[in-house]
C-alpha cells in the first residue's frame, strides 16, 4: 500500500511525512507550554513536561531525518486511494452515531447488512443470515454471557 | 533434570475451563491465521477485551494459545493461495506455493505443521528454562537498568526492517507520546487531555490496538477489494513421508534455534525469524537452486523459525516486561490490565500463572499438530470466504471489543481515530507494531527515566556509573547506528 509509481511530480512521501512530524512536534511542544506548573519539590525536579518534550524532540529529529532522506531519494508518488476506502471510512465513522441513535443491536444488524452491500456483495442468501445472526450472537455472547451493557440508543429511550 | 514448574502444570491440565479455552484459542488462532488480512496480533488485540472477563490464568493461556496457533495458521493460505495469512508466513509462500502448484500441497502443509510444532515446542522448552534465569538476573535491575533495557527494546525496532529503520523508531516514539496522555502520576498534572474528562486516565491501549490492527486492515481491504486469488485444490491430502521429515530435520532444528534466539531479542518477531530461517535453510542446502521452485526445506525453515520465535518472544516479555514481538506486546498489555506487573517479581508472586502460560503454549503446540494434520483440508476452505462477508464480522467485533472494555463510547472513538490514522501512517510506510511497542512500554520508560533522574540528581552522566545500563545503551546504539555506519564504511571503501 505504501508503494507507488516512480513518476511522482510532487515531493517524496517521506518529505511530506517528515514535515507533518515536525509540525506535530511543534504543536505538541506548544501544548506542553500550557501544562500546569508544579513546584520543583512536588515534581522532584522532573516536571510533567520533561518526558513529553524529550519524545517530541526525538519525533522532530526523526521527521527532519525523513525529510533529508526523502530529498535525496528518487521520486515516488503514492498510488491513489480508491473511493471505496473513503466511503468505508465514512461508514465506520457513522457507526458510533448509529449506536447512540438506534442502539447497539440494531446498529450491528445494519453494519452486517450495509458493509457487504457497500462492498458489492449481492448474494443475499449469505448477507441476510449474517445480518440477522450477528445481533443475536452479540446479544448472547456479550450481553448475556459477559454482561456487557450496550447503549440502547435514543430511539429505544423515546419509545421504550 | 526435570521440567521446571511441573507442579503448576496441574492447574492447566486439570481445569476443564483452561483446557477448553486453549482448544478454542488454538482453533480460533489457526482460523484467524489462515484468513488473509487477519493476523495473530489482530486476533489477540480483538479478543483481549473479552479475555479480561476471565481469571488471569485462563485469560492469558487463551491468548498464548491464540498467538502460537495464529502464527502457524498463516502458512495454510501461504501454501494454498500464495497469500500469507499473516506476515510471518510470507517466507513460507516462496516454496510452499510452488509445491502446491506441483500437486504437493498436502506434503507442504504437513511439513509446515511438523516444522511449526517442533519449532514451537523447542522454543517453549527454552522459555521454561531461560525465562526464570533471565528473571533472576533482572532482580538486580534498578530504574536506570530498566530504562536502558526499554530503550534497547525500542532501538531494536530499527533493525526489524532496514528500509523503514527511521520510521520504526519514529513510530515507537509516537507510541511513547500517546502513552503520556492523561494525568502525570508524579505531579497530578493532566497532559494532552483537551478538557475531555475520559482522557484523564490516559488512552487505554486496547482501543488503539484494535484501531491500528483491525480498523486499519479493514480500510486496507477496501483498497484491495476485488483481487482474485487462485486456490489450489487439495484433491488428495498426501502428507510428507518419513523420508521427507528425515531430510528436513536438520533444517527444522537449525531454524528452531534461530527462531528462538531472534524471538528472545526485544521487538524482533516471527517475521524476521522466518526470513532468516528461510535464508539459512537455503544457505545450508545442498540444492539451493531448488529454492523458490518448491523446495521442501524452503517450507520447513521459515515455519520452524517463525513458530520458535513465539516462545522466544515470551522470554523477555515475561521475565523483563519488555515485549519480544508485537503480539507479545499485546499479551503484555493484557497482563498489565489484569493488574499484574510482568518482570522478574512475577516469577516470585505468580509462579502458577507463568508456568500456566508455558504449559498452555506447550499444549497449544501439541494441539495444532493434530489440527494441522487432520484439518488442513477444512481450513484451506477458509480462504474462500469473501472479504465482504468476513470483514463486517470483524468490524462488529472491533466496536464491541473497544466498547466492552470500559463500556465507554470514548474508547470507540479512540479506536476509530487510531484506525484512520493507522491507514495514513501505513500509506507513508509506518508500521503499527512499533507504535504498539511504544504505547505498551510508555509507562515503564517514563517512570524509570523519571526515577533515574531523581536518583542521579538530574545528571544524565549518572547512567555512566551503571555498567549494565551502559551495556544496554551501547547495544541500543549499535542497533540504531550499526547498519548505517556499515553502509557508510562500505561507501567510503568503494570510493
Amino acid at each position: 500500500m505504501t508503494r507507488g509509481n516512480d513518476n511522482g511530480r510532487g515531493p517524496h512521501p517521506d518529505v511530506i511525512a517528515g514535515i507533518v512530524l515536525v509540525l506535530l512536534s511543534a504543536v505538541g511542544f506548544w501544548l506542553t507550554t500550557g501544562f500546569r506548573e508544579v513546584p520543583a519539590m512536588l515534581s522532584q525536579n522532573v516536571p510533567p513536561t520533561f518526558f513529553p518534550r524529550l519524545v517530541l524532540g526525538l519525533i522532530a529529529a526523526g521527521g527532519i531525518g525523513l525529510v533529508a532522506g526523502g530529498l535525496r531519494a528518487p521520486r515516488l508518488q503514492l498510488s491513489l486511494l480508491r473511493p471505496l476506502v473513503f466511503v468505508t471510512a465514512g461508514f465506520v465513522v457513522l457507526v458510533p452515531f448509529a449506536i447512540m441513535l438506534l442502539g447497539t443491536l440494531a446498529t450491528v444488524f445494519f453494519v452486517s447488512l450495509g458493509l457487504p452491500l457497500l462492498w458489492n456483495e449481492r448474494r443475499l442468501r449469505f448477507v441476510v443470515p449474517l445480518a440477522l445472526g450477528m445481533p443475536g450472537a452479540v446479544y448472547l455472547v456479550f450481553s448475556v454471557a459477559l454482561e456487557v451493557r450496550f447503549p440502547t440508543g435514543l430511539v429505544a429511550t423515546l419509545f421504550g | 533434570m526435570g521440567l521446571p514448574g511441573l507442579e503448576f502444570a496441574a492447574a492447566v491440565f486439570t481445569d476443564p475451563t483452561v483446557i477448553g479455552l486453549i482448544v478454542v484459542g488454538t482453533l480460533v488462532g489457526v482460523v484467524v491465521g489462515a484468513l488473509p488480512g487477519l493476523s495473530s496480533s489482530m486476533a489477540v488485540a480483538l479478543l483481549l477485551p473479552f479475555s479480561l472477563y476471565l481469571d488471569p490464568i485462563p485469560s492469558i493461556a487463551f491468548l498464548a494459545a491464540l498467538y502460537c496457533a495464529g502464527t502457524f495458521g498463516g502458512s495454510i493460505t501461504a501454501i494454498l493461495i500464495n497469500a500469507p495469512g499473516a506476515p510471518p508466513a510470507a517466507a513460507t509462500a516462496f516454496d510452499g506455493y510452488p509445491m502446491a502448484q506441483k500437486g504437493e500441497a498436502g506434503r507442504a502443509l504437513g511439513t509446515a505443521t511438523i516444522a511449526s510444532v517442533t519449532g514451537g515446542t523447542i522454543s517453549v522448552l527454552v522459555l521454561l528454562f531461560a525465562a526464570p534465569l533471565l528473571a533472576r538476573v533482572a532482580y538486580s535491575f534498578g530504574p536506570p537498568e530498566y530504562f536502558a533495557l526499554a530503550v534497547l527494546g525500542l532501538s531494536m525496532l530499527a533493525t526489524i526492517s532496514g528500509e523503514a529503520r527511521l520510521k520504526n523508531l519514529v513510530g515507537g516514539c509516537l507510541g511513547l507520546l500517546i502513552a503520556t496522555i492523561g494525568i502525570d502520576l508524579t505531579t497530578g498534572v493532566d497532559r494532552f487531555t483537551f478538557g475531555v474528562p475520559e482522557l484523564l486516565d490516559g488512552i487505554h491501549f486496547i482501543p488503539v490496538l484494535i484501531g491500528l490492527f483491525a480498523v486499519t486492515e479493514l480500510l486496507t481491504q477496501a483498497q484491495h477489494l476485488g483481487r482474485k486469488t487462485r486456490v489450489v485444490t487439495l484433491a488428495a491430502l498426501k502428507l510428507p513421508s518419513l523420508a521427507d521429515i528425515r531430510g528436513v530435520f536438520a533444517t527444522i532444528l537449525r531454524s528452531s534455534g534461530i527462531g528462538t534466539f531472534i524471538g528472545i531479542l526485544p521487538a524482533e518477531g516471527s517475521t524476521v525469524a522466518a526470513m532468516i530461517g528461510y535464508n539459512e535453510a537455503k544457505r545450508w542446502s545442498k540444492r539451493p537452486e531448488h529454492f523458490g521452485k518448491g523446495a521442501i526445506d524452503g517450507v520447513a525453515g521459515p515455519e520452524a523459525a517463525n513458530n520458535a520465535a513465539t516462545g522466544g518472544a515470551m522470554v523477555p516479555t515475561l521475565a523483563l516486561g519488555i515485549p519480544g514481538s508485537a503480539t507479545a506486546a499485546v499479551i503484555l498489555g493484557g497482563l498489565q490490565v489484569q493488574g499484574l506487573r510482568p518482570g522478574p517479581f512475577l516469577f516470585e508472586e505468580q509462579p502458577a500463572l507463568l508456568y500456566g502460560i508455558f504449559f498452555a503454549m506447550l499444549f497449544a503446540n501439541a494441539l495444532f499438530l493434530i489440527i494441522g494434520l487432520i484439518g488442513a483440508k477444512v481450513f484451506s476452505r477458509l480462504s474462500l470466504v469473501p472479504p465482504a462477508l468476513l470483514w463486517p464480522s470483524v468490524l462488529v467485533l472491533c466496536f464491541v471489543g473497544a466498547y466492552g472494555l470500559e463500556q465507554s463510547m470514548v474508547d470507540v472513538w479512540v479506536m476509530i481515530v487510531a484506525g484512520v490514522f493507522g491507514l495514513a501512517l501505513k500509506r507513508y510506510g509506518f508500521a503499527a507494531a512499533p507504535i504498539v511497542m511504544g504505547l505498551v512500554l510508555g509507562g515503564l520508560v517514563e517512570t524509570s527515566l523519571a526515577q533515574s533522574m531523581i536518583i542521579f540528581d538530574q545528571q544524565w552522566s549518572g547512567f555512566l556509573g551503571r555498567p549494565i545500563a551502559l551495556v544496554f545503551f551501547i547495544l541500543a546504539l549499535g542497533g540504531i547506528a550499526g547498519a548505517p555506519a556499515m553502509q557508510l564504511l562500505r561507501a567510503l571503501r568503494a570510493r
